[in-house]
């Protein structure tokens, strides 16, 4: 069986259906990034116009810059949430503590809610009209009502908590994982020695899940790199362009500007990032399968 | 600390995370029973006074959202089962067989899940242009399977690694040939590793919003993600007690599969981000 050409036929469907929705249209979009086509006008002639301005545009600095934070705070924020849930969930596992899987069961829920659904909701929370229900609650306790969506830097700080909200379920579920693939006798014979448990935290526990944080901070990532629609239902990028990151840009420079040759410059940056990325996570995964 | 101080602090960090995380989706539902004088009161009026249905009785009459609904189970289902019988072959010859070039096609395969839609949408709009395909409910499934099918070939891949070849062998002595040893044996054994990653491809699925926002216009067509953005564009704050209803009817039957499979879903994730 090995060796035999035949084997490539079992791959066929899947190399016809990758390579028709994924390969050929991925060379396309470099190939229209150095055109001036437009949406719907076929290309006329190649140069490096997208580029120029794409690139050259006085909005690109900003939109990296909100590209690079939302990313930032998000990973920071969603690996700390999925982490101390997973420890959390895991200490109760251990006493035997009641109502762990509903508290598993809870933070999962948040995670199947479309990315839309997601933005619409947090508007609704963080609405600024007097009945919104975070600056009601803050007013019921005394406090000051927040700008959550009007002001630019509150507004990139809200985006950043639905995606978190929504995002935390799938780190919390590989540092599980992780966790639990912690051989025991580490955290009992760092006990016998009398070690504190913030010494077993950053002693043990870090260092062994280390390999899981390595990969689940690329994925995440690139996920949150990828990902803008919990963004456009919830600020649509505003006020301004506070909250416009490197995907929503593109999506509003095709579709929105006809800027096809543009986008697609910034497309290749984009894809260029997620393809660095993934290149990194697989010598991480080789690396822990040679060892 | 003694273990009882700490198992009090982890009930209280727990009580703490469960109400974060539950929290915007009762405020939801909160809103949704609201009449639109009691959504003015806010968060004074968690509980509402006079609770009614009739946000979601006008909702769901509408018909619109019907056909919405309808739209988003039809494409997610398609596109979930599609993905699942391309990605079945090549997760077989993959957990099977020893061939050249083995590593680097999966690796590929791989690296395609990283590539965003977002890049590719934008030549595949033109193609269904001119193919006169936009507007299709077909192109968006064919998309949808697209996307899911990197995840799957590894879901399946895993699933199949954990059937012993000695069972496809035993058969194989009887007199089975292989596409018998497959639909009797193999698959049958296979099924939670396929219906893992059909429920992880509809859930995906169901969440898209930029595919049938761009292949898709027409109204009639859409699915319930995109039909919430626009009602969302369309409604103001009287209407938010309509809005928080739509939202509901949208992430209800995400959530229902969510808690009927959670314990499929689970495995599939852990499976998918600890890859072998």
């Amino acid at each position: 069986m090995t060796g035999d050409r035949r084997i490539w036929l079992w791959f066929t469907p899947v190399l016809l259906v990758l390579g028709g929705v994924f390969l050929i249209p991925v060379a396309d979009v470099i190939r229209f990034s150095f055109s001036d086509a437009t949406l719907l006008r076929p290309v006329t002639g190649y140069g490096l116009d997208g580029y120029a301005s794409a690139y050259g545009d006085d909005s690109l600095p900003v939109i990296l810059r909100n590209t690079g934070l939302f990313t930032l705070l998000s990973v920071v924020s969603l690996q700390a949430m999925g982490l101390a849930i997973a420890l959390l969930l895991v200490r109760g596992d251990r006493r035997g503590l009641w109502g762990m899987g509903l508290l598993r069961t809870i933070v999962l829920a948040a995670w199947v809610i479309p990315g839309i659904a997601n933005g619409l909701i947090w508007q609704m929370l963080l609405s600024e009209a007097p009945f919104g229900a975070v600056n009601s609650l803050l007013r019921l306790i005394g406090l000051a009502p927040v700008a959550w969506l009007s002001d630019p830097g509150n507004a990139m700080l809200s985006a950043v908590i639905a995606n978190v909200w929504q995002g935390s379920a799938f780190s919390m579920i590989v540092f599980y994982a992780a966790r639990r693939a912690v051989d025991p006798v580490l955290y009992e014979a760092a006990a016998v020695d009398g070690a504190s448990p913030t010494a077993q935290f950053l002693f043990i526990t870090i260092p062994q899940m280390r390999g899981a944080i390595l990969v689940n901070t690329i994925l995440v990532t690139i996920q949150t790199l990828n990902t803008f629609d919990t963004i456009l239902a919830l600020t649509g990028g505003g006020p301004g362009r506070a909250t416009e990151v490197l995907s929503l840009n593109i999506f509003n420079r095709v579709f929105y500007s006809y800027d096809l040759g543009g986008g697609s410059a910034l497309a290749v940056l984009l894809l260029a990032i997620s393809m660095m990325l993934t290149l990194v996570y697989l010598a991480v995964l080789m690396r822990k399968g040679t060892r | 600390m003694t273990p009882r101080v700490g198992d009090m602090l982890t009930y209280l960090a727990g009580i703490v995370l469960a109400a974060l995380f539950l929290m915007p989706l009762l405020w939801l539902v909160s809103l949704s029973l609201r009449t639109p004088a009691e959504v003015y009161l806010g968060a004074a009026r968690f509980i509402p006074e006079a609770p009614t249905l009739d946000n979601f009785r006008q909702i769901l009459t509408d018909g619109a959202f019907g056909t919405y609904l309808w739209n988003a189970v039809k494409l997610c289902a398609l596109g979930a089962l599609g993905a699942v019988i391309v990605a079945t072959p090549a997760a077989y010859a993959a957990s099977r067989f020893t061939f050249r070039g083995k590593g680097p096609l999966m690796v590929g395969i791989l690296m395609v899940q990283m590539i965003s839609p977002l890049v590719v949408i934008i030549p595949l709009y033109r193609y269904l242009d001119r193919l006169g395909m936009l507007e299709s409910h077909l192109s968006v499934i064919a998309v949808y399977m697209a996307i899911g099918v990197p995840l799957s070939v590894w879901l399946i891949k895993v699933g199949f690694d954990t059937i012993p070849p000695a069972l496809e062998e035993a058969a194989a002595i009887d007199g089975c040939n292989r596409a018998d040893i497959l639909m009797r044996i193999t698959l049958p054994l296979a099924a939670p590793a396929l219906a893992s990653a059909f429920i992880l491809n509809m859930i995906m699925g169901w969440s898209q919003f930029l595919v049938p926002f761009i292949l898709l216009t027409r109204d009639g067509q859409l699915p319930i993600a995109v039909a919430i953005y626009n009602f969302a564009g369309s409604s103001s704050a009287s209407t938010t007690q309509l809005l928080a209803a739509a939202c509901l009817v949208a992430v209800v039957p995400a959530l229902a599969a969510f808690l009927a499979l959670q314990r499929l879903i689970v495995r599939a994730i852990m499976a998918g981000a600890v890859k072998g």
